[in-house]
């Protein structure tokens, strides 16, 4: 007894200072802005050791001074990347989500549609982009559709999956209540799918940006994947690098936008949970 | 006059791998405003039961009649507290209380959210309205379900094993208030529980149902006057009661000792 009593206090001691060095935010930002700027410096020593031409590598610094030289053009860019990918996630999520719940509440679609929506997804849809541009002609709406292809099906897959696993015990509760298949849907099956859709939303945000480029790529004469194309055409690999730079800050912008949004959305879920009263 | 009667009332499920037949014939009434608690091993029908008068399942032979008319859909009138507290996550406290108002629509807004509160505070829960089901203890989060199956003054209230996932002391605590809540109410009450002590104590009469499929074994009426302590368990005629009880699980051989 005693000697379990000696073993757990220095146990107890090693589980606090883990849990103080997970708490401490500091880490969090510090450690990965280390080996980033670490990153950088080694990046920018090798290039100029090798004495590697800009075309084939560019020194971190030269992107920067590219970045900055090509800033007003660059967020020019960024705002029709960023219309284009915004336009294609929210006609995406939109059609997802009643999509996921026709799938839920009928049999018959579920059978016939949704088979099919799954071997749709393994088509590689950057090989199908070029014919977007035979059907709908090049532009915009080319672009946003190639991206409402591109994440359409993280939501709706999440979507089902969210209202497929309503606790079956809540809705014989509800239906003793006298709930009607409306009432279930809005009042069970919807709230409790919602971290599941989220789940589906911050993939199918990611993905966004992704697919506004590539449609940008083949479909587009503006945006930040036009820019890349022609950056690269030209042997401009700074101003490339600095494209690729803004894309994916971008990117990254979305997912914690899209995490916001979640926490706001549902602040009761796992993820938001503090302690418990009167235990 | 009895607010529920059931007459060879009997459930077989048919499956792939064979049929199994879970309960009856059964047959039994409970009056009005009477508590009756069904005991009995593990498997013998006792929730199923539960489901088939509450209109939440379908008896496959016999007769099922609630408040005089025959049952084939959820029967509206009636509080289910089951064994876990199915409180919503998205809700908190009050609003979890007030889910059958909202659903039903037979009550004033006001007038039940009156009552959630009244109904919270009597089972001393009231201080955590704004909280949410995650922030409370197991038997907090119970004291809301049975708020919320109470909140439309059901003239019937289930409880299918409400307290069987609480520690011993929470679930003797649970015992009073919930005879504290059913107090005046003139409430039907079915409880469903696999404690011997529980049923007699919270009870006025006692069914003993056999292992499956599941008959009556026993129908035992329990006379002390209300309010009950918890004394009353060391009481020789609870005492008794209780023996007797037991006995029919010894020599069912759920219970060796």
């Amino acid at each position: 007894m005693s000697a379990d009593v000696t073993q757990a206090r220095p146990l107890a001691a090693t589980a606090k200072a883990a849990a103080r060095r997970r708490a401490r935010p500091g880490g969090a930002v510090a450690l990965p802005l280390i080996s980033g700027i670490g990153g950088l410096i080694a990046w920018e020593l090798a290039v100029r050791a090798m004495e590697l031409p800009p075309y084939l590598l560019p020194a971190p610094t030269l992107v920067a001074q590219v970045m900055v030289e090509y800033w007003g053009m660059l967020m020019r860019q960024l705002g029709f990347t960023a219309f284009a990918a915004a336009s294609g996630f929210l006609i995406a999520l939109v059609l997802g989500v009643v999509a996921g719940a026709a799938i839920t509440a009928s049999r018959l679609v579920d059978r016939m549609v949704y088979p099919w929506l799954v071997i749709s997804h393994a088509i590689p849809k950057v090989v199908v982009a070029p014919l977007f541009i035979v059907w709908i002609g090049f532009g915009l709406t080319s672009e946003i559709i190639f991206t409402v292809v591109f994440t359409f099906f993280p939501i709706v897959v999440n979507t089902v999956t969210g209202l497929k696993s309503a606790d079956l015990d809540l809705l014989t509760l509800v239906r003793s209540m006298g709930a009607s298949p409306l009432q279930s849907l809005w009042k069970i099956r919807i709230p409790a799918a919602l971290p599941s859709i989220f789940a589906g939303i911050k993939i199918s945000a990611t993905l966004a940006p992704v697919g506004a480029v590539i449609g940008e790529f083949v479909a587009s004469n503006q945006g930040l994947g036009h820019m890349l194309l022609q950056a690269t055409g030209s042997l401009e690999t700074p101003l490339a690098f600095a494209a690729v730079f803004v894309i994916s800050v971008f990117g990254i912008a979305i997912w914690y936008l899209a995490e916001l949004v979640e926490r706001l959305s549902i602040p009761w879920h796992a993820s938001q949970r503090g302690t418990i009263l009167g235990a | 006059m009895h607010a529920v009667a059931l007459s060879k009332v009997e459930k077989t499920y048919f499956a792939g791998q064979g049929d199994v037949h879970a309960l009856g014939p059964l047959s039994l009434a409970i009056p009005t405003g009477q508590t009756l608690a069904v005991v009995g091993p593990s498997g013998c029908g006792k929730s199923t039961l539960l489901r088939i008068i509450a209109g939440l399942d379908d008896a496959t032979g016999g007769s099922v009649r609630v408040a005089d008319r025959d049952v084939n859909a959820p029967i509206p009138d009636v509080g289910i507290v089951f064994q876990r507290d199915l409180l919503l996550d998205w809700r908190n406290v009050i609003d979890n209380v007030m889910l059958p108002a909202e659903l039903n629509k037979r009550t004033d807004r006001q007038t039940a959210r009156a009552r959630a509160q009244a109904l919270l505070e009597r089972l001393g829960v009231a201080e955590f309205a704004d909280r949410y089901p995650w922030e409370l203890s197991g038997g907090m989060r119970q004291r809301v379900a049975i708020a919320r199956a109470m909140l439309c003054r059901p003239s019937m209230l289930f409880l299918d094993e409400p307290f069987s996932a609480l520690d011993a002391l929470t679930r003797d605590q649970m015992n009073v208030i919930l005879q504290g809540v059913q107090a005046g109410q003139g409430v039907t009450t079915l409880l469903i529980t696999h404690s011997i002590q529980e049923a007699v104590f919270l009870s006025d009469r006692v069914v003993v149902m056999s292992a499956r499929p599941g008959t009556v074994l026993d129908d035992i009426e329990v006379p002390f006057p209300r309010p009950r302590r918890l004394s009353l368990r060391e009481d020789p005629e609870f005492v008794d009661i209780a023996r007797r009880i037991r006995v029919h699980f010894e020599r069912a051989g759920v219970l060796v000792g």
